[in-house]
């Protein structure tokens, strides 16, 4: 990929320049947008990379469809992004019916391996049993915590991208946590995280 | 599960990178120069020459061909005797005397 022309300007003007026929525009808003896009899809999809990565193309292809009609100042790119990588997830996921969830039993097992492996092992298996977990949660506790928690967005951010309040957001944040909280118990000697209490 | 567990989980989820491929990207930009508008180049309208800019600032062809007339009617005007202006406008010219008692000023004697 070529060299960024366009560092210091933001994601809303890019759209204008991106309209106005600027291909270096084109490449910067690829850049800056679909990696964010991808990695948010493929922790609401539990991890289906492929299915992420049709959700992160579809999303970029209706940023380039909506260009000509971008308006600055109402929206953030990013912020319509993420609105629209939600939706066509939640679609994805109901048209198939709920996926099929992966057992926890499925996570790697962190006993017996070797050493310097079992390191990767349990975390590999953690982030198995965190992905599980995350797939059980309700749609919108599922967005706002890994908006919140994994995206590393603000609540008013999150706010904006869900069309909910601030305050929604920090009970859904808050119950998705206890949820997660819930499911990750019985799974917390195999997740290593008494040896980890025991060792901290 | 503890929060400080559960936060240690999330925190670290978080600091895994999720790295679109190259194909992916290679994709995604490939749609947007594909999508991405044409913006319509103004059109070059030639100069005009010598010839259009003098009749422009004379008012424009009509008011050229009005002065071409003009400027035609006048040398005709010009070049024929009195004798035939008469005759094309059917008058006679006459001789008018302002000063009948001056002739003597132009005598000699």
């Amino acid at each position: 990929m070529a060299f960024d022309a366009h560092g210091d300007v933001s994601d809303e003007a890019l759209m204008v320049l991106y309209a106005n026929g600027d291909r270096h525009a084109a490449l910067a808003l690829t850049r800056r947008v679909t990696p964010r896009v991808l990695s948010y899809a493929a922790r609401l999809l539990g991890g289906d990379r492929a299915e992420a990565e049709d959700v992160a193309q579809e999303t970029m292809l209706r940023l380039w469809k909506i260009a000509p009609d971008w308006r600055q100042g109402e929206t953030k790119v990013t912020t319509w992004a993420y609105r629209v990588a939600t939706n066509l997830c939640i679609d994805r996921q109901r048209a198939r019916g709920r996926r099929r969830q992966m057992a926890l039993d499925d996570a790697p097992e962190v006993a017996d391996a070797a050493p310097g492996a079992e390191g990767r092992l349990q975390d590999a298996g953690r982030m198995a049993a965190l992905e599980a977990a995350l797939r059980e949660l309700p749609d919108r506790q599922r967005q706002a915590v890994v908006l919140r928690h994994l995206e590393g967005m603000t609540n008013p951010e999150i706010a904006a991208i869900m069309e909910i309040g601030v305050e929604a957001v920090e009970s859904l944040t808050a119950r998705g946590k206890r949820s997660l909280s819930a499911i990750l118990s019985g799974r917390k000697a195999d997740l290593g995280y008494e040896d980890d209490g025991d060792a901290g | 599960m503890q929060d400080d567990d559960l936060d240690r989980l999330l925190a670290a989820a978080a600091q895994r990178p999720i790295v679109p491929s190259e194909a992916l990207m290679e994709r995604v930009l490939e749609d947007a120069l594909r999508l991405q508008p044409v913006t319509p180049r103004p059109s070059v309208r030639p100069r005009p020459g010598l010839i259009a800019r003098l009749a422009g600032l004379l008012g424009g062809a009509p008011a050229l061909a009005g002065l071409g007339t003009a400027a035609v009617f006048g040398l005709v005007l010009g070049y024929y005797s009195p004798t035939t202006l008469d005759y094309l406008t059917g008058t006679t010219t006459d001789t008018a005397e302002f000063f009948p008692e001056a002739d003597f000023l132009t005598t000699e004697g």
